[in-house]
This record gives C-alpha cells, sequence and structure tokens, in this order.
C-alpha cells in the first residue's frame, strides 16, 4: 500500500507546496509511491488518515500549537519544509520588534483580536522527522528526502556551508565581486543556487550546526560592511537560530 | 624546441577545436578570474592568466561522479565505459602538471583507480609557462614554477611566437597534424626561454624564511604546540575551501542516489575536504577530529608530513589557490610555515632536513567499486539491537577472508557500509556479520529478511596474523560488539585448537541483555581448553546474571597468564581501549604484545578517499588490526 501524505501550511507564503506542485514529470513518479491525501493547495478533498506530513510555515500563534500536535498524533513522520518551518524564516525578524508594535501595524485598531507570539520553526513545538531546507525548497531535495524515507533511511542533508558547492561549481566568490554573503555560516544543499546566478547567499537555509559566526562577522566587516549590517545580514534568516544559541 | 608564430598557433587550436574526435580544453576569463573551460574559439584562450579558480584536476577526478549503478533485480555494475574523448588540455601552468603527477601517484599506490586513469590516460596536456603569476602563488619556493616532465607540449611566450618543448610522442604527433609552419628554435629563443624561466623563479610575491625542504621536521615538532594551532585555527569557518580548490587534495565521499522508482539508482562519489565537521564522523555520532584546530592541523600534516613519508614528496605545489579562496586569510602555507618557524627555532631548537624516505609505489590491480551480489541465508536476533546475518556470494565463491577483516555491505538505495567479518575462514561457503542498529544502512539491513540481496565488497583490511600466533597464548579482550570481530578470530583459533597455547576470552556488555552469542558463550564456559570470563557493568534487578560485574578492566587482574607467552587481542568501543591497556600493562603485558582493531569511518576501503585516516595511517588499509607498540606513538590513535 502506497504511504498516504498530507501538506499544510502555518504562517508561510505557500511557495514550497508550489515547488512540489510544480514538480511536473516528477510528480506523476512520486504519485507512484504516495498517494497525497490532503494537499490545500492543489485539491478539495482532505483526510486525516495519513502517514507522512510535510508541514510549511512558522508557528506564530499560540493556538497554532494545538493543530501541530493533532499533525504530529496523526503522522508516523512530520517533515518540515521551507525556511519558515524547519529554522522560523524571516518571520523570525518579527521577533526584534516588540510584538505589540507588529501586531499594530499588521492589525490597526483591531489588534486586540489578534494574538501573536514569537514565531519560530515547528520543531520548537513539536518533534520533527526530517527536514527540507530552503527559501523556497529545491524540487530535488523535496524529493531527496521523500525518497530516503520511503527508503527508511536518514535523508543525507548536509552539515557543511554553501562554500564547499560554491567551490565545486567554480563561482567567483562573491566577496571578490565585491558582495557580502553568508554561504560560509550556511547549511549547503542548494547546490549553491543563487552565488551560480551571480547574486549572494542570504542564508534561507539556517545556520550550519557549528558555524564559525565571529569569524564570519569579522570577515563581513573586514570586506566593508558596518557591524550593523554585518548583525543585520545575520537576523534576516538566523533570528530564531541565534536566539537559540 | 620548436617555434610556432602566434597566428599560427591560434590556427592550431582552431584546427583542434574544429575535429570532433577532441574535447578541447582550455583557460578562458570568468568574470574576473579564470577557469579551465570547453574551447569554442582561439580567441577565447587565455595564455596570461594568474591562477585558474580550479585546477584542472577537475576533468579526471570530477566534482561529481558515478562509480556503480545497481538495478534490485539484477545488481550492481561498473559505469558504462565512458564514452569520452580525449581531453587537450590547453594552458596548464608548471605547478598544476606536477599536481597532476602527485595525483598519478596517489590513484595508483597499492590499487589503481580506474575512472581517474581513463581519463587521464586519454588526455593531452599543454603546458604553457606562467606569464603572470597570481600574488598568492609561492610556486618557485616549491620546485614547481617550471617543469622539464609531465607535459605533452609546453608553450613560452616569445612575444610575436611561442616557444614549444615537445614532451611527448603524443605531443609530436599533435603538431604534425594539426599545426602549419613549426620550425626548429633558433638559438636566440632557446636563450630566451632560459631567460624567462629564470625570471620566473623571480616572480612570488610570497616569501618563505626558511628552505621548504625543512617543513616535514618542523611539522614534526609542532604537532603537539595546540596552542599555535588553535591561534591558527581560531577564524576558521570549516568552510573547506582551502582543500576543495587545491590541486593535490584528493578526499572524496560515496553517496547513493536512488531515482524515484527506489529500484535503481546510481553509487557516486564527491569531493570530500577533511576540514568539514563530519568528515571522521563515523555511524555512532563519534567524531574521530571534532575541533577546528585538529582539522586544520591535519591538512597541513597531511600536505607536509603524511604524503612525504609516503611519497617523498611535499604535496603542495604553491599555487597559492588555498590562500586566495581563504576569506578571514589563516590558510596560507607561507604564513603558516614561516610562524612555525619562527615558534620552533625561537626555542634555540635547530631543524634539519630529514632524509628522503624510501619510496616503492606498488600497484595491484584496479580498485573494484562494484559490490558482488550476495544473498541473506539466515538471520539470527542477536539482542534488542543487534542481529547475526548469515550470507553467502551468488557468484558461489568464498570470501576468503582472513580473521578481523571486514567487508563492505550495500543495501540498494541506502549505500554502503563497513562491517567487519564475524565468522571464521575456517567456515566456508557462508560468512556472518553481527551488526548493531545503528546508522541508516544498518537500520535497512535489519528490515532484510532471509533470501533477500545484498552486495558485498572486499574482505579489507589487514586482519590478525594467525601465522604469527601460531603456538603463542591468547587473551581475548572484548567490549561490547568488539565480539563481533572478536569472533572470527576466537573461532578460528578454536577449529585450530592444537595450534596454540593457552586461550582465554574476557567479554564484558553493559548489561545481560547486550550479551551477543549467548549460546555460544554457554558452550564455551563448559570447555576446559577455554577460560571464559563475562562481564556486565550493570545488572539490572529482575534479572539474572552469575558473572562479574564490573567495567571489563575489572576481568584483568582475576585471571591468570604468563605475560611473556601472551598476547592479548583487544576488540572494543573507542574509549575502552586505554584503560584495558594500561592494566594489562600493569600485568607487565609487553606492548608488543597487545594488538588492537580500530573503528573509523572507512568509505572505499582501499586508501584512498581519506576518512579513515588516523595520522599517517589509514585504517582501511593498514589496519584495522595493529599492533599496539606500533601505534602507541600516533596521537589520533587510541
Amino acid at each position: 500500500m502506497k504511504p498516504k501524505v498530507a501538506f499544510f501550511d502555518f504562517a508561510g507564503c505557500e511557495g514550497d507546496e508550489l515547488q512540489v506542485a510544480n514538480l511536473e514529470e516528477e510528480l506523476l513518479d512520486l504519485l507512484d509511491q504516495v498517494e497525497v491525501v490532503s494537499f490545500r493547495e492543489v485539491m478539495k478533498e482532505h483526510s486525516d488518515n495519513y502517514d507522512i506530513a510535510f508541514v510549511e510555515g512558522s508557528c506564530t500563534r499560540l493556538q497554532d500549537e494545538d493543530r501541530l500536535k493533532e499533525i504530529r498524533k496523526n503522522a508516523k513522520y512530520v517533515v518540515a519544509i521551507g525556511s519558515c518551518a524547519t529554522i522560523g524564516g524571516i518571520n523570525s525578524l518579527k521577533n526584534y520588534q516588540d510584538l505589540d508594535d507588529v501586531r499594530r501595524t499588521v492589525y490597526g485598531d483591531k489588534a486586540n483580536l489578534f494574538d501573536t507570539y514569537a514565531a519560530r520553526p515547528i520543531d520548537a513545538v513539536i518533534p520533527v522527522d526530517a527536514y527540507v531546507y530552503g527559501c523556497p525548497i529545491t524540487r530535488e531535495e523535496f524529493l531527496h528526502v521523500v525518497k530516503a524515507l520511503l527508503l527508511g533511511k536518514k535523508p543525507d542533508i548536509p552539515n557543511y556551508p554553501v562554500c564547499v558547492e560554491c567551490k565545486k561549481n567554480e563561482n567567483v566568490c562573491a566577496f571578490e565581486r565585491g558582495q557580502f554573503c553568508v554561504g560560509p555560516v550556511t547549511r549547503a544543499g542548494c547546490n549553491s543556487c543563487c552565488v551560480n546566478e551571480g547574486t549572494i547567499c542570504w542564508g534561507c537555509r539556517g545556520l550550519v550546526d557549528n558555524p564559525n559566526e565571529n569569524s564570519q562577522k569579522e570577515v563581513l566587516i573586514k570586506y566593508g560592511l558596518t557591524v550593523d549590517d554585518a548583525i543585520n545580514k545575520f537576523k534576516l534568516y538566523f533570528g530564531w537560530q541565534e536566539r537559540k544559541r | 624546441m620548436r617555434i610556432i608564430s602566434k597566428e599560427d598557433f591560434n590556427k592550431f587550436v582552431n584546427s583542434l577545436i574544429k575535429d570532433d574526435s577532441l574535447n578541447v580544453i582550455g583557460v578562458k576569463a570568468k568574470g574576473n578570474k579564470f577557469a579551465f573551460g570547453q574551447l569554442e574559439s582561439a580567441g577565447e584562450l587565455r595564455l596570461d592568466y594568474d591562477v585558474t579558480l580550479l585546477p584542472p584536476k577537475k576533468y579526471f577526478f570530477p566534482q561529481r561522479e558515478t562509480l556503480v549503478t545497481y538495478n534490485v533485480a539484477n545488481g550492481f555494475f561498473a559505469k558504462d565505459p565512458a564514452d569520452f574523448k580525449p581531453t587537450i588540455l590547453l594552458g596548464v601552468h608548471p605547478y598544476d602538471i606536477v599536481a597532476l603527477l602527485h595525483m598519478d601517484e596517489i590513484f595508483r599506490e597499492t590499487k589503481s583507480d580506474p575512472y581517474y586513469f581513463e581519463k587521464r590516460k586519454a588526455s593531452i596536456i599543454i603546458g604553457v609557462n606562467i606569464q603572470n603569476m597570481s600574488k598568492w602563488c609561492f610556486a618557485p619556493y616549491m620546485g614547481c614554477a617550471t617543469v622539464d616532465y609531465g607535459y605533452d607540449l609546453m608553450l613560452t611566450d616569445l612575444g610575436n611566437r611561442y616557444a614549444i618543448n615537445v614532451g611527448s610522442q603524443k605531443g609530436e604527433a599533435l603538431l604534425e597534424k594539426y599545426a602549419k609552419n613549426v620550425s626548429d628554435a633558433l638559438a636566440r629563443d632557446i636563450q630566451l626561454v632560459g631567460q624567462k624561466k629564470r625570471e620566473i623563479m623571480n616572480m612570488s610575491q610570497q616569501k618563505f624564511n626558511f628552505d621548504t625542504e625543512l617543513i616535514p621536521e618542523l611539522l614534526s615538532k609542532s604537532y603537539e604546540k595546540s596552542s599555535f594551532w588553535e591561534k591558527h585555527a581560531e577564524a576558521c569557518l570549516a568552510c573547506g575551501s582551502c582543500v576543495l580548490v587545491c590541486p593535490t587534495c584528493y578526499c572524496f565521499d560515496v553517496k547513493e542516489n536512488p531515482d524515484l522508482s527506489l529500484k535503481e539508482g546510481e553509487r557516486i562519489r564527491t569531493w570530500d575536504g577533511c576540514l568539514l565537521e563530519d568528515f571522521a564522523k563515523i555511524a555512532s555520532g563519534e567524531n574521530f577530529r571534532p575541533t577546528r584546530p585538529t582539522r586544520y592541523r591535519h591538512r597541513y600534516f597531511k600536505k607536509g608530513k603524511y604524503l612525504f613519508d609516503r611519497f617523498g614528496f611535499i604535496s603542495c605545489v604553491g599555487c597559492g589557490r588555498c590562500s586566495s579562496n581563504c576569506l578571514p586569510d589563516i590558510a596560507n602555507p607561507v604564513n603558516l610555515f614561516n610562524d612555525m618557524y619562527n615558534e620552533v627555532t625561537n626555542t634555540g631548537e635547530q631543524v634539519a632536513p630529514v632524509a628522503q624516505p624510501d619510496v616503492s609505489i606498488e600497484t595491484e590491480g584496479n580498485i573494484n567499486y562494484v559490490p558482488k551480489l550476495a544473498t541473506i541465508v539466515k538471520k539470527v536476533p542477536m539482542s534488542y539491537h543487534e542481529t547475526l546475518f548469515e550470507i553467502k556470494l551468488d557468484d558461489g565463491s568464498n570470501l576468503n577472508h582472513k580473521p578481523g577483516q571486514f567487508v563492505q555491505v550495500s543495501v540498494f538505495g541506502v549505500g554502503e557500509a563497513p562491517i567487519s567479518v564475524s565468522s571464521s575462514p575456517t567456515k566456508k561457503g557462508t560468512f556472518e556479520i553481527c551488526v548493531r542498529k545503528i546508522g541508516s544502512l544498518t537500520t535497512k539491513l535489519h528490515t532484510l529478511n532471509k533470501g533477500d540481496k545484498i552486495g558485498i565488497r572486499g574482505p579489507f583490511g589487514n586482519g590478525f596474523d594467525t601465522e604469527f600466533l601460531k603456538g603463542k597464548d591468547i587473551l581475548f579482550v572484548a567490549g561490547g560488539l568488539g565480539i563481533a570481530p572478536l569472533r572470527s578470530m576466537l573461532n578460528y583459533v578454536l577449529d585450530k585448537r592444537a595450534d596454540y597455547g593457552r586461550v582465554t576470552l574476557l567479554y564484558g556488555c553493559k548489561e545481560p541483555r547486550e550479551q551477543l552469542f549467548g549460546d555460544e558463550m554457554a558452550a564455551l564456559e563448559k570447555r576446559e581448553d577455554v577460560d571464559y570470563k563475562p562481564s556486565v557493568d550493570w545488572c539490572p534487578e529482575n534479572e539474572l546474571w552469575a558473572g562479574n560485574i564490573g567495567v571489563i578492566t575489572t576481568l584483568i587482574p582475576q585471571v591468570n597468564f604468563d605475560p611473556e607467552t601472551t598476547y592479548a587481542i583487544v576488540v572494543g568501543p573507542p574509549i575502552m581501549y586505554k584503560f584495558v591497556i594500561a592494566d594489562l600493562k600493569k600485568r607487565n603485558v609487553p606492548d608488543d604484545h597487545i594488538i588492537v582493531s580500530l573503528e573509523r569511518r572507512m568509505k572505499c576501503g582501499v586508501g584512498k578517499c581519506g576518512h579513515c585516516q588516523i595520522n599517517q595511517i589509514y585504517v582501511c588499509k593498514d589496519g584495522p588490526v595493529f599492533n599496539y607498540s606500533k601505534i602507541k606513538g600516533v596521537p589520533e590513535a587510541l
């Protein structure tokens, strides 16, 4: 019997689910292996009977925790997909601000009606079995994780920084091009896709397990960034992880 | 020496490009840097470059390469013979030519790597003498700024013409077939080339404060200076850039890439680097080089000491790529070694060059990356997380292993892992492995059943010296799963009982439910010719245990043996060795009477991929069995 899979979204843009919906031919091969029972972005049907739950988005309200816990209860495997679900994502930028101000900015005079708390990755609420990092996720890595789960093995997610992939791809280092990059502390696995295209690594896959943050900040400053800008580089995606460290 | 005008040289290059049977690679601009790439026309070629981002090794040892394909129905297959064309590399600097010669020796030592050499042998190297030197380059100090060997053709820019040194018949034939208006060099050309080469020797902007032949000895004197390494590695990002761009680095990882059917796939190798955090980490989570300074030190030792001791060359050609790619600027070998020289000589110590080691590189056939198909013929649960698998090779052959050797076990779609053989070679037809459910592969293996197919490569490693041990008393000391490799020797000795002296087995586990081979141990207890002593670290209240309670070392004072005639064979978890060895020494067992078997991350099994390396030793090839007297001075060993 094919494993049943379901997709869920919390605070996020649903861009990761869109990556899955956009798998094209590979989607058909995937559907030979799994049965999708819930996927709001592409189908009306819904079932609570599933084996693997893919969860996009971060948890930004206390009441979302119940829904996450329900998913955890129903699923054999919970897979966090995308930056928001895996590392808190850019939602965590609000954690640097006063949360009442945040509410007023978004909801104006209705602010009192809407609850909020510090944005967090879903593993801050429930245990997570596997992670598909990235903003958005890459289709290749999504398939890699699905295959690993179906084969009963641990997905092979790098614990080395993006520099490894940049070097293999023979990119000119972003710093050599006069840009500022957080690739040296960011978990690889994206095949350095942004730097390949001439831009920088923003850090969407989060920090490696043991980043040398001080050295990276010194490098940013040595190459001409102000201290504040160097700190901001770390806030964009690393907010939740930095606070935990 | 020959001469060709630049105009005719361009025509030569264009006629090479036009020939579809050739793959013409040359140095081209990439942003404000340079890189080797496919040449579309002679106009793209930039022989005035300083250094390329990656060295040309990527054409022989690519970033990603299929080693094996598999399908669940039929087994494992070698990659299809590559349909590659001969590759012409145009514009290789002398230091990169020397680096390729280093790689040649490394890839053919002991066993030859077929994937490297199929491409290497089909290549033609057209070198060029350096016109612009990168500001990081220190090749003149490494003797690699110019070269007289290792190329098919070597170019020197003489303004309106190139001087060409012909280095091989292949080079000669290439000129004959594709170049027009090639003339013999005149005396003035020969003199000019000589002058250019002398200029190159003075081009480096880097400066060594001492003779680089002292490097191996300087390193020997600096291993223990931990504050020196901590200071230099403090800013290390562990990003691996220094090793990934290195022309002589060759460490690799092997990964499984199943397709979506989950029934087929490929096994690939990719570049890896010893600076990366998980490089020496094994499935149980143990990391044998966990800190940045230890990994940073390992890189310099590998280049300047370990490979020197094995091959006689310092494995650095002075290209300066590591220096230029290191953002915190801590990878420059010139800075490190100058500081090391100061550090060592400041204490008044004399540093003299060491003698060249004796080098003999022997090759016994090719590395076989393709596993043999095998069948699980029996699966016996041993404990709550360990299982004994009996395996038969499908081609009907015996494994022909020695006690203490290991095999690489493949599980379709998951990959390969080193597992020691648990049965004695006296058992024919099948062999056994005792496996703990700990990583992906071993967990998956536990879901397989009798009749299921797996892959086997090997046996690998040296194994126990059964001949030498004949007539000796043997004290086996097993901790936990260490009984698995030990059992191959124990059963061998028991099957040839008359050949060996007294046999004692000390076997320690955490608790009774962890004990393996319970029936066999019970049988040992009854034997008169074996002294068997089990122990558990602790026993839960509701379980029965008649043996000793305490860690394994508590058994050592309880047994009688003559240290003069006894050889102790010790196998257990990494933490166990130093305690057991200390207690054996208290009983006057000489160092060379202690034999251990070590566990590391063994990926290739043939001393190439670098993962199992402890200092200068490859565990997969030089071990896993070691005489303690040989490794007690190897700091990373125990």
